[in-house]
């Protein structure tokens, strides 16, 4: 693993870290998009640039977006009722014996499920994936995006005037 | 340790934040932070396998299906956040059920 990549992982993990564990649900929603921004730069580490520029349009754009909107909506109650911290607190205590425990088992899982790999040949492009060989995702895609309109306008119906 | 198994410790950590996160609280957009953090985790690790196994046009494919995927599921989740906001008063994920009927 080279310096640069181990170093972005372990700042995803930081930040997804101080996302759960943030008080303020302004501050969650800002590293929610640090966390976007690391993914992304690491996929355009493993030259996966198409996976990178949707990542940072999209999730750490679109979505941040639609998160400040929902949290600028609900601060009040926030503030009102504001959520026991102690479960918070304790994050970082299960992620350490999380991690600690995972160490003598998840690696070497790993690398026994590394050695099953079938190695592709690489050589299609996005374009050929995309429009040719994985055609029927654009069909889901699109009905995907029908359900989050239908469900959104379910959701909230006009008004009846009586 | 190779490379890749050092890759999925580190995801398997951030699929435990998400999880852990999704647990702890009931705020509805906390929930939905943790389900992001979840399948950021997941994207990365579509990512490494298919770097892993040379075939990251694939991964790619799928990858950009899954983010249209998080966005309509982020979508929906926040527009009940939203009317549950609007009838209750609170973001408390308990009270979604009161939008039944």
């Amino acid at each position: 693993m080279k310096d640069y990549s181990a170093l972005l992982f372990a700042l995803t993990v930081f930040f997804s870290l101080w996302a759960v564990m943030a008080r303020k649900l302004l501050t969650s929603a800002i590293m929610l998009a640090l966390v976007s921004v690391c993914v992304s730069l690491i996929f355009f580490d493993f030259g996966a640039p198409w996976a990178g520029v949707f990542e940072l349009s999209v999730c750490a754009g679109l979505i941040t977006v639609l998160f400040i909107g929902a949290v600028s909506l609900i601060r009040s109650d926030e503030e009102k009722r504001p959520e026991g911290r102690a479960a918070f607190l304790a994050l970082p205590l299960a992620a350490a014996i999380f991690a600690i425990a995972g160490w003598f088992y998840l690696p070497a899982f790993f690398t026994e499920l590394a050695d099953w790999v079938r190695p592709g040949n690489g050589r299609a492009t996005l374009g050929q994936a995309l429009w040719e060989l994985r055609r029927p995702d654009l069909l889901g895609q699109i009905l995907m995006l029908a359900a989050g309109v239908f469900v959104i306008k379910s959701v909230f119906p006009r008004r009846n005037e009586k | 340790m190779t490379s890749f198994a050092m890759e999925w410790y580190l995801i398997a950590l951030m699929l435990f934040v998400g999880f852990y996160g999704m647990l702890a609280s009931r705020s509805i957009v906390r929930q939905l932070i943790g389900l992001e953090i979840v399948s950021k985790a997941a994207m990365l690790a579509l990512i490494s396998a298919g770097a892993l196994s040379d075939n990251l046009v694939y991964a790619q494919a799928l990858l950009l299906t899954m983010i249209v995927i998080e966005v309509v599921v982020v979508a929906a989740g926040l527009a009940l956040l939203v009317k549950t906001f609007r009838i209750n008063g609170t973001a408390d994920i308990w009270r979604l059920d009161s939008l039944k009927g």
